[in-house]
């Protein structure tokens, strides 16, 4: 059978979300919309200390109180290993195994009651004392033990020092970011019921597959007991990849209780229980020629994590490979603070280290003399530093090109403070990014049935980035069906096992799956529609057919042949089925480099000398992530990703006490985030062709909106104010 | 003892049964099945929980369902009933102004009225009285060219948009 071409009203174009009429209309159900008869409703009890341990928790009060059901504290809690580790890392601890607490906010007791109101004021009657030991909060701070290392991920190419020693021109500062919490507007949820040794979980997570594995091994269970359901999540931005002690403690509350139970996050919770983005200390040293050729780069990260938990952030993973570069010396060590566990964050690692990477190139360029979009050209890497081989695809110079005409760069006087409008002191700033390369295995399964329409499923899940609709689209153009013939399901861990949305990898993963399924499909149905008495396509080779328009017809003759549901009623059978694997491709076999996306970021910045006002005027995002699927949904990914940038730009710093650890500003009134206010012109532009090493194209699109956009906007501070801020975020009081 | 209210929430009578520190935005949920309204944060700082009460925006976490005795409250299930399609929400799918839809509710709630307010005069002023909804997907611009469009449509239809 030869390819179906692409029609182009499917495909690329920006088909509207196909479940965009259930969120409009508020029918989409979340986590926490969901609700069962008999449902209890459990109140978290969290530390009030950031180290030391619990001496005494008395908890007849909160037991005795109207409603109440249960009281479960570290006295009473069942003893739970630690959760198996996972593709991204580690599983997070085990809750309510011992007295001991290693963070603010650490979860003491839980209560489970008839309604939310009475396990909320059953939870203040919990009374717990502790024995306070000295916690740790500072990434300075020699106590905290420091990990150099701990992942392996370092890596040294050439000599480093040889080089800097030799360099004609060198460079070197430190940068520090703050941490940042992620903050979905949806509240983390755990519904759990239990059938007998059967549960069933309604989760905010990020990977169904996932916690099904998690929870079944927790609980001794075989996987075909637990079913997870998440069809829809109200954000998560990394902090649904992991199965975070609360979705625990629900399965233990129900099943302690005998009752579904519903455990809802507070707003306060989210910044304590789910990730966030740590904190880092970073320096970068830069050799170069004056030609503006680097010859050594060294990126060394220091990164906050808590005392107990794991957290894989590869902070300095994009400087070995982001410029051509003989000798390179990358390093991510890890200091244990008494803070709550960090987790994934939107681009977690290259968020932090592109802002120093590209704040160290854009200082060199001055240094240098030279255009800082110039010098980023002038170190193009033509192969892939890893692996030596030559990129997949690479647009990387287009995405500067492209960008550089539409933003107008050639209108960018060189001059600092050179630019100004009436009372606004004008800059404009660039940064480059070169993302992770990420695909693993997914599964599929597609089915045509008598109506004559499609079901293609997976356990995937759509956190909204619109994988569903590219999904619909991508199966509609392989099986040959208009998009309302076919449905497109997830977010069910009885689908076939898909990995996490997360890290710019489902695309490229769940869509060779499917690509696998629809085209298995595809040629058993053309098996079955050359066979038997009555088919009109008797004799002809599977170069003869093609498929569209729901029919199975002779190329050179589209009268003749039959549709979907005619095959399948001519051989009696109610449907057909066909599975799909999804592998990543091997290097060794394709001789190419398996190619990450790339980024070119532009942005020009407004200051108001005397008010201190600082206005992000525009920002442009060009991007080379292969082929777009859906090109309305990956524009408002990237939008999305470049305004969050601009909250870990001018806003975001999640604060400890000092003194105690808490979380100060763990609030929306006091942890702020960009509002609509906060947003100037945004726009992006994709250039690139499909990468050649799968069937689909894509390379993923999610993570390029982030990073990168804060090193542009203080590149574009340093060029409008000749103020170099080199921690974020950049405070006002820092421009002056 | 119970408190008893009785109010109107999209365009029916409702009798609520309540101990008393209930909010709103728990009532609609819990009580009456209305779960479009969403809950962000339970602390009045995201929008998620936007509801018009008596026809202008209220944020239903920081009001007290006991207040609502005699008021009409509009939920987004109440702003296109018989399975129809109110214009902003048709201009929210048109313009992609959503990405997880949690917040989109609030953000349509909210958009309705700015448009009834006379607020959606320019992209700056849709930008400013807005800016109580929160996005963490960051529909911002989406959300804006969506409103700019229905408020286009009712300044060249007038009353027959039906806005």
């Amino acid at each position: 059978m030869t390819e179906t071409k692409p029609a182009p009203t499917l495909l690329g174009a920006g088909v509207d979300r196909v479940d965009g009429l259930s969120k409009v209309r508020g029918e989409a159900p979340f986590p926490s919309d969901v609700t069962y008869p008999r449902l209890a409703h459990a109140a978290l009890v969290r530390s009030t200390i950031a180290a030391g341990r619990i001496s005494r928790i008395t908890t007849r009060a909160a037991e005795e109180a109207p409603g109440v059901l249960a009281v479960i504290t570290h006295q009473n809690m069942p003893r739970l290993e630690r959760g198996p580790a996972t593709l991204i890392g580690p599983s997070p601890v085990s809750p309510l195994q011992d007295d001991q607490v290693f963070h603010h906010g650490q979860y003491v007791a839980v209560v489970v009651a008839e309604s939310l109101q009475q396990a909320s004021a059953a939870a203040e009657l919990v009374d717990v004392e502790y024995e306070v030991a000295a916690g740790v909060f500072d990434l300075d701070d020699p106590r905290g033990e420091l990990r150099v290392d701990p992942w392996g991920s370092g890596a040294r190419r050439g000599d480093v020092e040889g080089a800097l020693a030799s360099a004609e021109v060198t460079f070197e500062a430190s940068y520090s970011t703050a941490a940042n919490t992620n903050n979905p507007i949806g509240l983390f949820t755990t519904v759990a019921a239990w059938e007998g040794d059967t549960l069933t979980l309604h989760d905010s997570t990020q990977w169904t597959a996932n916690v099904r594995t998690t929870i079944a091994a927790l609980f001794g269970l075989p996987e075909e007991s637990v079913r997870v359901h998440a069809p829809f999540l109200g954000g998560g931005f990394g902090a649904g990849l992991r199965v975070w002690p609360h979705a625990v403690i629900a399965a233990v509350a129900a099943q302690v209780t005998g009752r579904p139970v519903k455990l809802e996050l507070t707003r306060p919770q989210m910044f304590t229980g789910i990730g966030y983005r740590p904190a880092t200390e970073q320096t970068v040293r830069l050799g170069a020629l004056r030609t503006g050729q680097l010859v050594a780069l060294q990126h060394h990260a220091t990164i906050a994590i808590g005392i107990v938990d794991e957290n894989p952030e590869p902070v300095t993973l994009i400087s070995q490979s982001a410029y051509a570069c003989p000798n390179v010396d990358v390093r991510d060590d890890e200091r244990r603070l008494n803070i709550p566990p960090p987790g994934p964050l939107r681009a977690p690692g290259a968020a932090q280290g592109t802002f120093a990477l590209e704040s160290a190139l854009d200082e060199l360029s001055y240094k240098l003399g030279m255009d800082p979009l110039e010098l980023r050209l002038r170190n193009y890497a033509e192969v892939d530093a890893h692996s030596g081989l030559p990129w997949s695809s690479n647009a990387l110079r287009d995405c500067y090109a492209v960008g550089a005409e539409r933003f107008g760069w050639a209108q960018r006087n060189p001059e600092v403070g050179s630019m100004r409008e009436d009372s606004w002191q004008i800059g404009y700033g660039v940064a480059s990014l070169s993302y992770h390369w990420w695909q693993v295995r997914c599964e599929a399964r597609a089915t045509i049935g008598r109506d004559g329409t499609a079901f293609v499923r997976s356990a995937a899940n759509d956190i909204g980035t619109g994988t569903r609709t590219v999904m619909t689209q991508l199966s509609a153009e392989l099986l040959g069906l208009g998009l309302s013939d076919v449905r497109f399901d997830l977010g069910d861990s009885t689908m076939p096992w898909s990995p996490a949305a997360g890290g710019s990898g489902l695309t490229t993963s769940l869509g060779v799956a499917v690509d696998d399924a629809c085209r298995s499909l595809r040629g058993k149905f053309l098996e079955l529609a050359v066979q038997g008495p009555g088919s009109p396509l008797a004799g002809c080779s599977s170069d003869d057919v093609v498929v569209s328009g729901g029919r199975l017809h002779r190329k050179d003759d589209p009268g003749v042949g039959e549709s979907y549901a005619e095959v399948l009623a001519r051989h009696g059978l109610d449907e057909l089925s066909a599975d799909g694997l999804g592998a990543p491709p091997d290097p060794a076999q394709t001789g190419l480099a398996l190619s990450p996306p790339f980024a070119a970021k532009f942005a020009e910045v407004r200051i108001d000398a005397d008010l201190g006002i600082l206005r992000v005027a525009r920002l442009l995002t060009v991007v080379d992530a292969g082929r777009i699927l859906n090109e309305k949904l990956a524009r408002s990914q990237i939008v999305g990703g470049t305004i969050g940038g601009i909250g870990q730009a001018l806003f975001e710093e999640t604060s400890f006490d000092p003194g105690t650890g808490r979380i100060a500003n763990a609030t929306f009134g006091d942890y702020l985030i960009p509002v609509s206010a906060d947003v100037g012109d945004v726009d992006v532009a994709f250039v690139g062709q499909p990468d050649p090493l799968t069937p689909v194209g894509t390379k993923g699109v999610g993570e390029l909106g982030l990073p990168g956009t804060a090193a542009a906007i203080a590149n574009a501070v340093y060029h409008a104010t000749g103020r170099r801020l080199r921690s974020l975020p950049i405070a006002i009081e820092q421009l002056y | 003892m119970k408190i008893v209210v009785a109010l109107r929430v999209n365009e029916a009578a409702a009798r609520l049964s309540l101990d008393g520190p209930e909010t709103l935005l728990d009532a609609l949920r819990d009580q009456m099945g209305l779960e479009g309204t969403k809950k962000g944060c339970d602390q009045g700082a995201c929008g998620a929980c936007t509801v018009l009460l008596d026809g202008k925006r209220v944020l239903s976490c920081l009001t007290l369902a006991a207040q609502c005795d005699g008021h009409e409250v509009t939920t987004v299930e109440g702003l296109a009933p018989d399975g129809g399609v109110h214009p902003v929400q048709a201009a929210f799918i048109r313009h992609d102004a959503f990405q997880c839809g949690y917040c989109t509710p609030g953000q349509i709630m909210s958009a309705v009225a700015l448009l009834d307010e006379g607020r959606a005069g320019s992209d700056e002023e849709i930008r400013e009285f807005m800016s109580g909804n929160l996005c963490r997907c960051a529909a911002y611009p989406n959300i804006v060219a969506a409103i700019r469009d229905v408020a286009g449509e009712v300044a060249s239809h007038g009353a027959d948009s039906g806005v």
